[in-house]
């Protein structure tokens, strides 16, 4: 059997403890072990962003890091982002800007664009495709999700005026 | 009561897809995502060679594993039929593997990673066979035979050491020919004052829809079989389900879970499906089955690669006169919808611009590369690459500009082509028009071609190529319909039960826009169901471009039939006649002054609980005006025709062949713009698509292996790399389309390459008839390195 | 995968002192590590150690004319740090066609420098740089350092000096001298996201002579061009003092093109390497000349 470690960490606000084997990606965890499913395998090698989620608020690939590494780290998927003002409001934004059409690349991309956001909340357009340049998306060709990205940035400078 | 409501129209309006906040959100449930109590986990063992004998297969240290519930082959599977287009494919391989893709075995097990461990213990022995990786050799004397047996075998004979096995079969590998006439060349020839002729050569590419394939198949206690399955034709899949298992159709029910991605592969049945149920069957358990992105690669369809040269003629004063073309189809190992994309490319041949003599001729031939599917634009890209770099040569050629050359010969409404083929609308004149206005093209190219000697370290081109394809649906199959039930509750909540599929390219949005146009209600009050073959209608699928033409009027039609049935019943309430009355805002009115009557939802309650009790269901089949091809591939096999023009601009950095995609100013005759934030987004996903066609996408097969099954060295088109995009919509106004529409879902992808191609020439006066435009291909170009590739005249 | 124990040691000797006792893998961000161990490309020990913790691979810091980063730095900070970006901007640039965000803010420049690979993008601005490589193990019970040039550390495509005992700790940094201006290319067809086809590192300290600006003190690195990122002592010897005019960016290109070893693979073939090389060496010199720096 393999060798396994406990880990303890939260997740979306949630203290969690796991018991998980060391060699497992943090995207089998989150999916098989916590069974949350909105993060999502399209590559399993770091190239489509699918899997982005935050770990102490820094976006990356679920599927290239080692679950163990989540050990005291904040952990945020896109299930948390509704709790979240600027990630709920990019979940709007998509929807309602036309970004999201078969969906399968939106949860990683909302997460990264909370990341970029939180990063830069006056990325302009070139900085916003730089930003998402490790999303892959095959529906969209990306115009609308730009929209959707600016757009939210627009309503959260708002708020702040 | 008594407000009055003005008239007001869903139509052309920015509507929010109705699942995008749920797939924003991350709550989609994608097949990847359900799991069935019970389930065990499938994985497939694949050749481990190109081309060879399966001398032996020992699965027995597999089966003992701890967990492995059941290991299959062939000699499991006596039942199992062959599969596909061609009926030449076993999803388990009996004697023999042709492509390292092949099925040889299979495992289902209580985890994942036990079954990848359990697929380690299976041994398998091969006597290789030589490996037939160039279409061009397959035809010549002594190539390798692909499928020298009889087809549709049972499996019994192959398996047994010295067993017989019968060579009776194909004596070629010719899978499949396509030939199609009009006129007479040689007439068309002989008038022609310019001739050209020259071989394209077009790769693979594949989908790579962000959702990998996967599967869930389950029998329940009675035998009936239910698969969540991601397939584009759910009725289809369960007529040729039943044949496979040699069941009941009526017990065969599919599924259809939110999918993540399909452009067309998913029309075809694989053998990873029926697998799975076999499966499912053997361990009377549910199986599910997922691809790992590399198997996605190693073994999804592809785009269909084609060798083709093409002769076309014009006149002097600009009238073309002919195009003759040959086309060598590589079929791969076994036979899917990308032999039959010949369909599609002569109606290109045929009848992109005016054409009068047109001979067109496929041979489609096994190999053991692997085989391509059914893809976004069928066909018409590789086709329209041809023709449009044509198109461009002979204007050069005969000096007339390359914008009046293809007005010229343009199509105008009412045309029907040689071919066949109804023009009722037909905006390619507009199209030409306005993407060459909008690009200032005609200025630019002559600027361009000004520049070709200059130093300098980057050039700068454009390059137009229009396209055509079908956008009424395609009758191909028995019926080209679609079937619609709508239930209105008591609520006033409308209910559209269709047969059309929702694959990411918004339909269900558009059709609820249709039934709320029809009932003058807001996009809140509809809810559409469309993904369970067991509640919805038939509807023979998403392909061609159809779902919106097809599924929409089948709901417009039975919205009509409601709104009849609601206005005369509010008529006879009303005392009023139900001319005179309308349905706006959720209220039903007076058609005259819009003074609200009754709500809605209020009245259809008052219908259902009345003495005369009342639901309100309506249903409705709409089968297309459009006709069958004859023998000879005559016929009008659509309800309407759509076109686009693009002017692609492109700036060529000439110290290393790199092309950047600057601007790409767009066209489209839609017939009407429906839901104008989907199809904007239907236009920008197909350009990106074609962007990739023509730029970055390649599959890399090397003797039948492909050599970058990963994302890491197959290139998709990222976010910054996009072009500045313009797109302006021609409305036609289709007389038959639901409120005027017509297809739109693969035209943006057909014509980047070919606007690509002229736009290089514009810039470099360098011609490349070859895909995909890497920057070392084009540096090669540039410095005259690259061999004309010669094949077969079109003869 | 027969990991056996697992360790996440708080300190470097306590890291060093494992590794002490035998194999072990190292995982520091994980974004190589992984994938190669899901393709069976990297076989694992049977102890796995996991640094992230250990306090004394982190930072980045300027001090006596040396700027330390920390071995755990990863390819954000090198993006984002001010004594990166003012010092070091060739690094800050390379570090801008790493990967993708995602990617470069969990992977390290330890990992990376120890990945070895030939297209890595942060070995041609390092050499350059004439960076250190520190080195640390405890082989008979005492901490042990030694710094390796960045030029000797690799060794072959995946290989470096790194015995099995050692950790990288960090990279050394000699402050450029007033003066010193240097340039990344990278060649593809994505701003990053890209295995680099080609990789172009120039830099020198410009001087205006009779003869028009000339390049001193030159150094020329590429990357994914031979089995490891490497300097091209020919090309710099045919630019070192000579004057930066038409003649002289010619014999430097040509020199380079000459220099470089690469080799054909589905990326691309050796020739259009060497073309790319000849061609892009050729285009950062002229803007070198054209715009003083």
């Amino acid at each position: 059997m393999s060798l396994h470690q406990e880990i303890s960490f939260t997740l979306n606000g949630v203290v969690t403890q796991v018991s998980v084997a060391v060699e497992m990606s943090a995207l089998d965890m989150i999916r098989t072990v916590l069974g949350m499913t909105g993060t999502k395998y399209g590559c399993g090698e770091g190239e489509c962003g699918a899997c982005t989620i935050l770990v102490d608020g820094l976006s990356l690939n679920a599927c290239l890091l080692f679950a163990l590494d989540f050990d005291g780290r904040e952990i945020t998927t896109i299930e948390g982002l509704a709790d979240d003002a600027l990630g709920s409001r990019l979940e709007q934004a998509f929807a309602t800007s036309g970004a999201v059409q078969c969906g399968f690349c939106s949860p990683g991309l909302v997460v990264q664009a909370r990341h970029l956001l939180d990063k830069n909340p006056d990325a302009d357009r070139g900085e916003i495709k730089r930003g998402i340049e490790g999303n892959l998306c095959r529906c969209t060709g990306y115009v609308k999700i730009v929209d959707a990205i600016v757009s939210a940035a627009a309503a959260a400078a708002e708020k702040e005026a | 009561m008594g407000a009055l409501i003005q008239k007001s129209s869903l139509i052309g309006t920015r509507i929010k897809k109705l699942d995008a906040p749920e797939k924003a959100g991350g709550k989609t449930r994608y097949v990847h995502d359900l799991d069935v109590p019970g389930q065990l986990h499938a994985k497939i063992l694949r050749s481990a060679r190109v081309h060879a004998l399966i001398k032996r297969i020992d699965t027995s240290k597999a089966r003992e594993l701890p967990g492995v519930h059941a290991v299959i082959t062939a000699a499991d599977v006596p039942y199992q039929r062959p599969i596909g287009v061609g009926k030449d494919h076993l999803p388990l391989k009996t004697d023999r593997v042709r492509s390292p893709r092949d099925e040889i075995a299979a495992v289902a097990a209580d985890t994942v990673e036990i079954a990848e461990a359990a697929l380690a213990l299976i041994e398998v022995e091969y006597e290789d066979l030589p490996v037939l990786s160039d279409p061009r050799d397959s035809l010549k004397p002594g190539a390798p035979l692909i499928h020298p047996e009889p087809h549709g075998g049972d499996g019994r004979d192959s398996l047994k050491p010295g067993a017989p096995v019968a060579y009776a079969g194909k004596p070629d590998n010719i899978a499949m020919t396509f030939a199609y006439e009009q006129g007479d060349v040689a007439a068309g020839e002989a008038q022609s004052d310019v001739v050209v002729e020259d071989t394209f050569k077009l790769h693979y590419v594949t989908h790579c829809c962000m959702g990998v394939s996967g599967v869930i198949a389950e029998f329940d206690a009675m035998g009936n079989l239910t698969m969540y399955s991601n397939t584009q034709v759910p009725f289809l899949h369960k007529r040729e389900f039943a044949e496979i298992l040699s069941m009941d159709p009526a017990r065969v029910r599919i599924i259809q879970p939110p999918i993540g991605g399909g452009f067309g592969s998913k029309l075809d049945i694989y053998p990873f499906e029926p697998i799975c149920v076999f499966l499912a069957k053997a361990t009377r358990r549910p199986v599910k089955l997922v691809f790992t992105r590399e198997e996605e690669f190693l073994a999804s369809p592809t785009r269909q690669p084609v060798i083709l040269t093409l002769r076309s003629g014009a006149k002097r004063d600009g009238t073309l006169t002919f195009r003759k073309v040959e086309t060598l189809h590589d079929n791969g190992a076994y036979t899917s919808w990308g032999a039959t994309t010949p369909f599609v490319m002569m109606q290109t041949i045929s009848s992109l611009y005016r054409v009068p003599h047109c001979k067109y001729h496929t041979t489609a031939v096994y190999t053991n590369n692997p085989y391509a599917g059914s893809f976004r634009g069928y066909g018409n890209l590789q086709s329209t690459f041809a023709v449009e770099q044509h198109m461009d040569k002979m204007a050069d050629a005969i000096g007339m500009d390359a914008l009046e050359f293809r007005l010229k010969n343009a199509q105008d409404p009412g045309e029907v082509t040689p071919q066949g083929m109804h023009f009722k609308t037909c905006g390619l004149k507009d199209c030409l028009k306005t993407a060459a206005q909008f690009s200032d093209f005609q200025a630019k190219r002559r600027a361009n071609a000004a520049n070709w000697k200059s130093p300098g370290r980057t050039k700068r081109g454009v390059g137009i190529a229009s396209m055509l394809h079908v956008g009424g649906g395609a009758k191909i199959y028995p019926s080209d319909g679609c079937g619609s039930i709508l239930k209105i509750d008591d609520f006033g909540t409308v209910t559209l039960i269709t047969g059309a599929s929702e694959i990411g390219q918004g339909s269900e949005t558009v059709l609820a826009q249709l039934v709320c146009e029809e009932l003058g209600l807001p996009m809140s009050a509809v809810r559409v169901v469309n993904s369970d073959t067991d509640i919805t209608p038939w509807d023979v699928g998403v392909h061609a471009s159809r779902t919106t033409f097809i599924a929409g009027n089948s709901a417009i039609g039975a919205a009509q039939k409601a709104r009849v049935k609601i206005l005369t019943a509010a008529g006879a309430r009303f005392d009023m006649p139900p001319e005179r009355l309308e349905m706006r805002g959720g209220f039903i009115v007076r058609a005259d002054t819009g003074e609200a009557l009754v709500e809605f939802s209020k009245f259809v309650r008052s219908l259902h609980f009345s003495d005369k009790a009342e639901l309100v269901m309506t249903s409705f089949y709409y089968e297309p005006p459009s006709r069958h091809q004859d023998k000879e591939f005559k016929g009008d096999v659509s309800a309407a025709y759509a076109w686009a023009t693009q002017v692609v601009e492109v700036e060529v950095d000439m110290d290393s062949g790199l092309v950047r995609l600057v601007k790409v100013t767009g066209a489209h005759d839609v017939g009407r713009v429906l839901n104008r934030l989907g199809i904007e987004g239907q236009v920008e996903g197909g350009i990106v698509m074609g962007q990739g066609y023509a730029f970055t996408e390649e599959m890399i097969v090397e003797n039948g292996v492909v050599k970058n099954p990963a994302f890491r060295d197959y290139k998709l088109v990222t976010a910054p790399e996009i072009p500045e995009m313009e797109v302006h919509f021609i409305e036609t106004m289709d007389g038959e389309g639901p409120q005027g529409a017509k297809g739109v879902g693969e035209a943006p992808a057909i014509c980047v390459a070919a606007a690509a191609a002229n736009a290089i020439y514009n810039a470099t006066g360098v011609r490349i008839y070859e895909l995909p435009f890497t920057p070392e291909r084009v540096y090669r170009a540039l410095k005259g390195l690259v061999e004309k590739l010669s094949w077969k005249a079109a003869a | 995968m027969t990991i056996e124990r697992y360790f996440a040691p708080k300190t470097l000797e306590e890291a060093a002192g494992i590794l002490a006792k035998g194999g072990a893998t190292i995982l520091a961000g994980g974004t190589d590590l992984m994938p190669q161990m899901r393709s069976g490309r990297v076989k694992f020990e049977p102890v796995l150690m996991n640094i992230r913790r250990v306090a004394e691979l982190g930072g980045i810091a300027l001090a006596g004319g040396m700027i330390r980063i920390g071995a755990l730095a990863t390819i954000t900070d090198l993006l984002t740090h001010p004594i990166v970006r003012e010092r070091l901007p060739v690094l800050t640039e390379a570090a801008d066609h790493f990967a993708s965000d995602q990617i470069r803010n969990v992977g390290t420049l330890g990992g990376s420098l120890c990945n070895a690979s030939p297209a890595g993008d942060l070995a041609p601005p390092l050499l350059v740089l004439e960076a250190m490589v520190d080195l640390v193990s405890k082989p008979n019970g005492f901490m042990k350092v030694r710094s390796v040039p960045i030029r000797e550390f690799f060794v072959g495509p995946g290989r470096t000096q790194r015995a099995q005992n050692e950790i990288l700790t960090a990279v050394h940094i000699p402050v450029p001298k007033p003066g010193f201006a240097a340039r990344f290319y990278k060649f593809g067809t994505r701003p990053a996201l890209d295995i680099a086809t080609i990789a172009i590192a120039i830099g020198g300290v410009m001087v205006e002579g009779r003869a028009g600006r000339a390049l001193k003190d030159v150094r020329v690195a590429y990357g994914a061009v031979a089995p490891t990122p490497i300097r091209a002592p020919k090309t710099e010897a045919a630019l070192e003092g000579r004057p930066l005019d038409a003649a002289g960016i010619d014999a430097a290109a040509n020199a380079a093109r000459d220099e470089v070893k690469p080799i054909s693979d589905i990326r691309a073939t050796a020739w259009y390497r060497q073309e790319l090389v000849h061609n892009m060496t050729r285009r950062i010199l002229e803007d070198v000349a054209a715009s003083g720096n």
